[in-house]
Parts: structure tokens; C-alpha cells; sequence
């Protein structure tokens, strides 16, 4: 049946995607390359740009509190997102699907409307420096927001979803009887632990891992809300320099390692890892 | 009697409202292979589990040489066990694979590679040291879980249906090793599976589980011969059964009569019963022999032939007795009625005393 | 056993302690607004002296407020429209389609998911500019299709590749045109995909800052562009109720996303 009816109907199916394609070129490709083209064209052709990114010590601290402030967020949600997926993916089924309600939840609730609890959670006189200054554990209160430890907190609060949702996957899919055979084999909880478990959730970790530390490289809103203006990561400097200082050239240079970080570190994504279908 | 090696003493496990074995009692020798023989949800996988640490008894208690082993963690108990599914570790290679009870066990370098170079030996899978597990067949890799399951030289070994991934060929191939095995080692085996005949196969003993409960244990030939309940009859071999009821009971004999008054006598009898419960004959198909003249004794019935089908090492008759059950009866090639039998013929099915058993139906 | 909840032992309270933290360190900030919005202290207290209704009364008697929040909801609602048409194309080209280069076309369909949106914002603010197309309903508008469109293509590409081809040949048989065919059966069929493509079009639309703070005029804002710009000022209760209506929005739309799985499923 298809055979007779499919080439008469079907056609080759590119015409029904041209108007999407025309949008994505005019308002996505054609801007995005003009932007990148202005960073070798403004104020004059050449690299000057380029050379004034790596040379400052301004720009270079940026790139350095966009790594560390990524790099922490990775780690620490590494460290928290392992050990919820692998209950969740076995604890008893009414427990685990009130806990992943409230996963969707964060997840889902305006970005702003969380960072603004946090901006007030963490303030001198928010609720967890009181509580801390209450229970005698602190004198002063700490200083939390305007600086890397406010972003970092907001940021490892909108990322845990996003890797706890695909380690749950990964740990889903591992036999247990493989768990059973090692303890068999003799494998205390511990080694069993470190030598079957985590390799075998080791692709997931890396590959969740991947995403949260791109993600984080290129954040704009928790970093500028809670960081303030002394601790710049590089999304607001982009949004700075072509905003506030209108330096089109500048901004275009940023954007330009932006974009070739994540787009490299996405290459090593899907070549060493399969791609897989978003979880949302 | 002296302590038996191993002892399943009065293992009950229930799931919720579900029993998964009820009051199992069992006694193992020490090198004996033993095998747990029994439909799917006959609770013989969840006693095996429960001997594995897997599952804790809701009662009862398992014993290795009169000591408790209940509150040993799994890791602790020195077992060995070959899964059902492939269980090797993904990410390890073959050697690893089998030198992972050894490493856990922080045995020194040398040791751990002439171990597992002789594992690896006994499996016949010398030189796959660097293979990844999934560039091997499932054949190849339950032989790596026997190799590693053995490494340790654990006094028990377990078996959960180990071969029902694999094709016929293949596990007939591995059945016959797994003997070899377990000649060379010694090892006690407690192997579980729902096939007879890989069972009759491989054991030294089989218990039949059937409900959560073991219906009978003894040696192969033990169970087809002396079938201690029509559970057992009829899972090993094949067996016709013919309801009736017992006309007299003498000892462990009865007669039988059946719908139309037809009786036969001198049938050992299994269980107590008296004359008038309602019971069934059974009979082997190929202690049936088809004669045109009843037999002495009273061990014959007559038949009327229904049908032939040529099988080729024998003839199949389907027949049907006087008061109309159906009964299939063998005639090997060669048999001087196979050649002149046909349908409607009226002839007699007779049987030597020894062959038929009554069993009271419950 | 570590994949055994039950043989797992002290671990097992270890694990369960990590979850209940967790699932608190998630809570904590929804529930902590909203208790701020009903709270009497304009300094934020926490536990708030008293409680009042004032900061909604002071939401909704100001006008920017609500002028923003309808401009998001007009923005968003004709973001989902568009989305959703444009997305189903895009889906039955990629899933039905028989030409060369799908797998790319894909990944580019995908691309504008992947790059940080600061880029694309960059971009884009570079673009309408010249375009004079900042602070316009169809500058937001645009934004804001770019960052969506990828998920209504997984969301019914994905539905689209869960149906068989072979039930609208099957109508097509019966008598029904090509055309007929697609719109009889096809789209009741993956009206699922459809629906959850529409939901998630509108919350990013709804949601999005980063694009609405660059395209945002002082005559037009969406209402992301209303907190933002509020909350570089003062960290006001008032902002607490705005949130707390976004929580509440969010809850029933994911109520209304389970709703369809669950339709789908039956």
C-alpha cells in the first residue's frame, strides 16, 4: 500500500519545514553570524578584540569566576544529584513519585520567582543567616549574596533537576541482579559501591555532568541577581559590553568563546556519549 | 542420623497475602548436586534467594554444617551462584570479571592471576582474559559467571535456571559440562530449573516443588518409577491418568472401578484410602502394551482404536476406553500390530502390576 | 544488593536522609514566598509579625503590572499558536519526510535549545535594532518562537515517530484525501504531543527573561521584565505575590500536563 500511495503523497517533506527554515536563518543563523563578524570588525578589522580578552586581568578574572563558579555547581551537583537518583530508583513508588513532584515543580517554577527567594533567603538579615546567628553557630552574619557563594547555591538550586533527571535514567536500567551477583562475589556494600555501581552509572554522571557545566557557563539571570556587579561571569559581561558600554566588538568576542566552548564541549557530548531524548 | 551438611529447615516466606514457600524441609549432602525442580512461582527461586541472602525467611531457619548462616550478610556467606539473566559486570573484562571475588578478597597479584588463569581453564575459556563480556555469546558469558562464581573456591555453589537463555544445543553442551565441573570440584550444587530433563540430566537428587511446597525428593529414576503424588507423575514423564474410584483397598493395593463398572485390580496404591474415594490410575505410555487379548491378573483394559499417526520410531494410537476416557498408547516401528491396526479396532491395553499406580484424589 | 531498598541496611536511612534534605533544599524557597506574600513586613521578616493581603491589593491596583502581565499572556499565547503550527510542519518534514540531511536538519532545529541565550539575545538585539523591531509585539514575539520551536519539534516529532503511517494510508484507502487523512487521524492521534508542545511553548514564552530584558521597551514589558527591572531595585513583598501567582499558574499547568499523559496512556 505505502508503496503505491507514499510517492504521490509524502513528496520529499522538506517544503513543509521552509518556513521554520527561513525564520531560524533570518532571526536565528544570519544575526547570530553578523554578531560573531563584529568582533573581527569593530572599531577596526583584526584580533584586537580577541587580544584584549586574553590579555586583561579584568576579562581574565571573568573567564576564571565563570569556570570555578561552573565548576563548583557541577561537582556539588554531582554529589547531590547521585545519591537522590539512585533512591529514587528504588525507593518504594509512592515516596519516590511524591519526591519527583516536587523535582518538576522547582523545575518548572518561574526562574526569577526562585532567585528572588534566594536573593532574600540569603541577605544580611534573610532567614539563614538568622538562623544560623540563632543557634550560636555564627556572630556576624555571613555575607551570601553579592558574591560567588550566592551563585553558586541559586545556581546548584537550578541545576539539580537537570542532572538528577538523567542519572535516574541510567541507574534505572542497571540490573540488579548485578548488585546481587557482586555481593555474592563477596563485595562489601562499600566496594560493591565503587567498583560496580559507579562505573556502571559512570556514563550518566559525566554526560549530566557535561550539560550542567555547559548550562552554567553560559547563565545570565542567577549570576547577575546574586553575584553582583564585582563578581562578573561572562554572560553578563557579554550582556555589559553591548548593553551599558555599547562595545559591539567586545561583545561579539565573548560571545564568539561562549559559543565555541559549548559548542565543543557538546561535540564531546555526542561523541562520547549517546544522545539522549530530554527529559522534562 | 548425623547432622546433614546442609539443611533447609522449615523455610517459609510470605509476600503480603502471597505464600512463596511453605515449611520447606530439605537435607543436602556435602558434594551432592541437587536440583529444585518445579514450575514458575513454585517457590523454588525464592528458596534459593533466601539461601543466597537475597530475601530473609518470614520462618525457619537454613543451616551449613549445624551453624545458622540466616544472619550472615550475603557478602559474608562464601557462595557462589550463576544467575538466570547475564550478570557479569559491563564494564570489566573477562579476567576481571572472574578475578573480581579475589580483588574484593585482597588477594596478593600472583595468586589472583593463577586462580583465575585456572578458572578461566575449567569453563574451557583459556586466553579470553581481555574480552569484553559483550562481544561474547550468552553461552560464553554464563560460562565466565560459572568461571567466576568458582574462583573462591566456595562450598555451595547455586544455579537459578542458568541455562534458559540459551538454545537447545548450546545447553545441552554447558549441562554436560557443568557435570564435568562438578565432578573435578566436588562442589555442592543446588541447582534450580523448570526443565525434567535437564534436570534428570544433571542431578544427583531433585526435589519437586509444586505451591511453595517440596511435593518429593529423590534420585531421578526414584521419582519415575515411585511418583508419590500425581503432581510428581505428571511433571516427570509422560503418564496418562484415567479417573475412577477404589473399588477395595488391601494394604498398598487397590482395585479400581471406573464410570462403566469396568474394574482392574492389584494397583499399588499411594496415600491411605478407602473403597468408594474417588481416584485416578496412571499409567506410563511406554509400559502400556496393546495385546488383542486381556491380560492376567486384572491388569488390562479394553480399548477402542481412534486414530494412527506414523511417528516414525513409533506408531501413536489414540484410543478411547469403554466408558470413554482417552488414552494415547506406543507401538515401537517393528511391533507386528503396528502394520494391521485400524481405526475401530477393539483391542486390550495391558500393563505388568509394578507399572500403574493409584493415586487418591484429594 | 545496592539496587535492593530493603537489603540496603543503615544505608538505606543514609540515602533516604540525602533525599528528605533535597527534597526540603527544593521546597523551601516556593514555600518561603509564599509565606512572604501574605506577611505584614515590608522588610521581609521571616517568621512575618502578621498577615495581610496588601501586597496583592498593591499588585493589582497597579497598572504596570498588570499591562505586563497581559503583554505576557498575548505574547505567549500567540507564541504557542505559532509554535505549535510551526513545530508540526517542522516534525512531519523531519519524521515523514524522504529527502537527504534529516539528521542535520534536526540538530539545527535543535541548535537554539543549546547555545546560551545570552548569544542568541546578543544577536537578536544586534538585528532588530537595525530592524526597528525592539519594543515591538513582533520583535517579543520573535524572540521568543526561536527559544520554543525546539521543544514543540521533539515534543511531537517524538509523538509523531510513536505512529504508524500505515492507519493513514488506511484512511486514505477508505476514501479520505491526503489532506483529510492527516487532519482526521493524524492529528486526534498525536493530540497528546500536540498539547504538551502547546503547554511547554507557552511557560517558556511566559517564563523567558533573558530575550525579553533586551527586546523590553518602557512601553512594552513582559512581566519577567517587570520583576527583573523591580527586582534591581528593592526586594519588595509585592514580588513575593507576583511569584507566588507564578507558582500557582505553574501547579496548574503541570496538573494539566499530567492530566494529558495520563489521557494518553489510557
Amino acid at each position: 500500500m505505502s508503496i503505491t500511495l507514499a510517492p504521490k503523497r509524502r513528496g520529499s517533506g522538506l517544503g513543509l519545514a521552509m518556513p521554520a527554515i527561513l525564520l531560524l536563518l533570518a532571526f536565528f543563523v544570519v544575526p547570530v553570524a553578523l554578531l560573531l563578524l563584529r568582533s573581527v570588525t569593530e572599531p577596526e578589522p583584526g584580533l584586537h578584540n580577541y587580544r584584549t580578552l586574553i590579555g586583561s586581568a579584568t576579562y581574565a578574572k571573568v573567564f576564571f569566576n565563570t569556570f570555578f563558579v561552573a565548576g563548583v555547581v557541577t561537582l556539588v551537583t554531582v554529589l547531590v544529584a547521585f545519591p537522590v537518583a539512585w533512591a529514587l530508583a528504588i525507593m518504594p513508588q509512592r515516596w519516590a513519585s511524591v519526591i519527583f513532584a516536587v523535582i518538576l515543580l522547582s523545575m518548572w517554577t518561574n526562574l526569577l520567582a526562585r532567585t528572588y527567594a534566594w536573593m532574600v533567603l540569603l541577605q544580611q538579615t534573610g532567614l539563614i543567616n538568622r538562623s544560623l546567628m540563632a543557634l550560636g553557630i555564627i556572630d556576624q552574619p555571613l555575607q551570601l549574596t553579592n558574591n560567588l557563594i550566592g551563585v553558586t547555591i541559586g545556581m546548584v538550586y537550578i541545576m539539580l533537576p537537570f542532572m538528577i533527571l538523567p542519572l535516574l535514567g541510567v541507574i534505572r536500567k542497571i540490573d540488579p541482579a548485578i548488585l546481587q551477583a557482586a555481593a555474592l562475589c563477596g563485595a562489601s556494600k562499600g566496594q560493591a559501591l565503587f567498583r560496580v555501581l559507579l562505573p556502571l552509572a559512570a556514563p550518566g554522571i559525566a554526560s549530566g555532568g557535561l550539560m550542567v557545566f555547559v548550562m552554567s557557563l553560559g547563565y545570565f539571570v542567577t549570576p547577575a541577581l546574586l553575584g553582583g556587579t564585582a563578581n562578573m561571569m561572562l554572560a553578563e559581561m557579554i550582556a555589559q559590553q553591548v548593553q551599558s558600554l555599547v562595545n559591539w566588538g567586545m561583545g561579539g568576542a565573548a560571545a564568539f568563546i561562549l559559543l565555541i566552548v559549548t559548542l565543543g564541549l557538546y561535540a564531546v557530548q555526542l561523541r562520547f556519549f549517546e544522545p539522549k531524548p530530554e527529559v522534562r | 542420623m548425623t547432622t546433614p551438611y546442609l539443611h533447609i529447615n522449615g523455610i517459609r516466606k510470605v509476600f503480603g497475602e502471597v505464600v512463596a514457600t511453605d515449611h520447606v524441609e530439605l537435607s543436602i549432602a556435602e558434594g551432592e548436586f541437587m536440583t529444585f525442580l518445579g514450575p514458575s512461582g513454585s517457590g523454588k527461586s525464592t528458596t534459593l534467594y533466601i539461601l543466597a541472602g537475597f530475601q530473609d525467611p518470614s520462618a525457619g531457619d537454613i543451616t551449613i554444617r549445624g551453624k545458622s548462616i540466616l544472619s550472615t550478610p550475603s557478602h559474608k556467606r562464601n557462595i557462589g551462584m550463576v544467575f538466570q539473566r547475564y550478570t557479569l559486570f559491563p564494564h570489566l573484562s573477562v579476567g576481571e570479571n572472574v578475578a573480581f571475588p579475589l580483588r574484593v578478597r585482597r588477594m596478593g597479584k600472583s595468586e589472583v592471576d593463577a586462580r583465575v588463569k585456572r578458572a578461566l581453564k575449567l569453563v574451557r575459556l583459556e586466553g579470553f582474559e581481555d574480552r569484553m563480556p559483550a562481544k561474547m555469546s550468552g553461552g560464553q558469558q554464563q560460562r565466565v559467571a560459572l568461571a567466576r562464581a568458582l574462583v573462591y573456591d566456595p562450598p555451595v555453589l547455586l544455579m537459578d535456571e542458568p541455562l534458559s537463555a540459551l538454545d537447545k544445543k548450546l545447553r545441552e553442551e554447558i549441562q554436560f559440562e557443568i557435570r564435568r565441573i562438578h565432578q573435578e570440584t566436588g562442589v555442592t550444587i543446588l541447582y534450580v530449573t523448570h526443565d525434567q530433563e535437564e534436570a534428570l540430566r544433571l542431578s544427583d537428587r531433585i526435589a519437586i516443588f509444586n505451591k511453595g511446597k517440596i511435593e518429593q525428593v529423590g534420585t531421578g529414576p526414584e521419582l519415575y518409577a515411585n511418583p508419590a503424588t500425581h503432581f510428581v507423575a505428571d511433571f516427570i514423564g509422560d503418564s496418562a491418568f484415567l479417573a475412577g474410584e477404589l473399588a477395595s483397598v488391601s494394604g498398598e493395593r487397590a482395585a479400581l472401578r471406573f464410570a462403566d463398572g469396568t474394574t482392574v485390580a492389584a494397583v499399588p496404591l499411594h496415600g491411605s484410602g478407602r473403597a468408594g474415594q474417588a481416584a485416578e490410575l496412571m499409567l506410563r505410555p511406554e509400559r502400556i502394551e496393546l495385546a488383542t487379548e486381556p491380560g492376567p491378573e486384572g491388569a488390562s483394559l479394553p480399548v477402542t482404536v481412534e486414530d494412527m499417526t506414523f511417528l516414525g520410531n513409533n506408531t501413536t494410537l489414540a484410543a478411547r476406553t469403554p466408558w470413554g476416557a482417552a488414552l494415547s498408547v506406543r507401538l515401537n516401528f517393528g511391533h507386528p500390530l503396528a502394520a494391521n491396526v485400524a481405526r475401530g479396532d477393539r483391542l486390550h491395553i495391558r500393563w505388568s502390576p509394578e507399572a500403574a499406580h493409584a493415586f487418591v484424589r484429594g | 544488593m545496592l539496587l535492593d531498598f530493603h537489603k540496603l541496611g543503615a544505608w538505606k536511612w543514609l540515602l533516604s536522609g540525602i533525599c528528605a534534605l533535597m527534597t526540603l533544599f527544593l521546597l523551601m524557597p516556593i514555600l518561603f514566598i509564599i509565606a512572604l506574600s501574605f506577611g505584614d513586613s515590608r522588610w521581609l521578616i521571616f517568621p512575618p509579625p502578621g498577615w495581610t493581603l496588601k501586597w496583592y491589593e498593591e499588585l493589582f491596583a497597579d497598572p504596570r503590572w498588570i499591562g505586563a502581565a497581559l503583554t505576557s499572556a498575548k505574547i505567549a499565547t500567540i507564541v504557542m499558536v505559532l509554535s505549535v503550527a510551526l513545530g508540526l510542519l517542522v516534525s512531519l518534514a523531519l519524521v515523514r519526510g524522504k529527502f537527504r540531511g534529516r539528521a542535520v536538519l534536526r540538530a539545527f532545529f535543535l541548535t537554539p535549545m543549546v547555545l546560551p541565550v545570552i548569544i542568541v539575545a546578543v544577536a537578536l538585539y544586534a538585528a532588530f535594532l537595525r530592524l526597528g523591531l525592539n519594543g515591538t509585539l513582533v520583535g517579543f514575539v520573535i524572540a521568543h518562537l526561536i527559544v520554543a520551536l525546539p521543544f514543540s519539534v521533539i515534543t511531537i516529532s517524538g509523538a509523531l515517530e510513536t505512529f504508524d503511517p500505515a492507519i493513514e494510508d488506511a484512511a486514505i484507502l477508505c476514501g479520505a484525501s491526503p489532506w483529510e487523512a492527516r487532519f482526521r487521524v493524524t492529528l486526534p492521534a498525536i493530540s497528546h504531543g500536540l498539547f504538551s508542545a502547546a503547554i511547554f511553548s507557552f511557560l517558556i514564552s511566559w517564563d523567558e527573561v533573558v530575550l525579553a530584558i533586551f527586546m523590553a521597551s518602557p512601553g512594552l514589558q513582559t512581566l519577567p521584565v517587570k520583576v527583573w527591572t523591580t527586582l534591581r531595585q528593592d526586594l519588595t513583598p509585592v514580588i513575593a505575590a507576583a511569584s507566588t501567582l507564578l507558582v500557582v499558574l505553574t501547579v496548574l499547568l503541570m496538573i494539566v500536563a499530567a492530566l494529558i499523559r495520563k489521557g494518553k496512556s489510557r
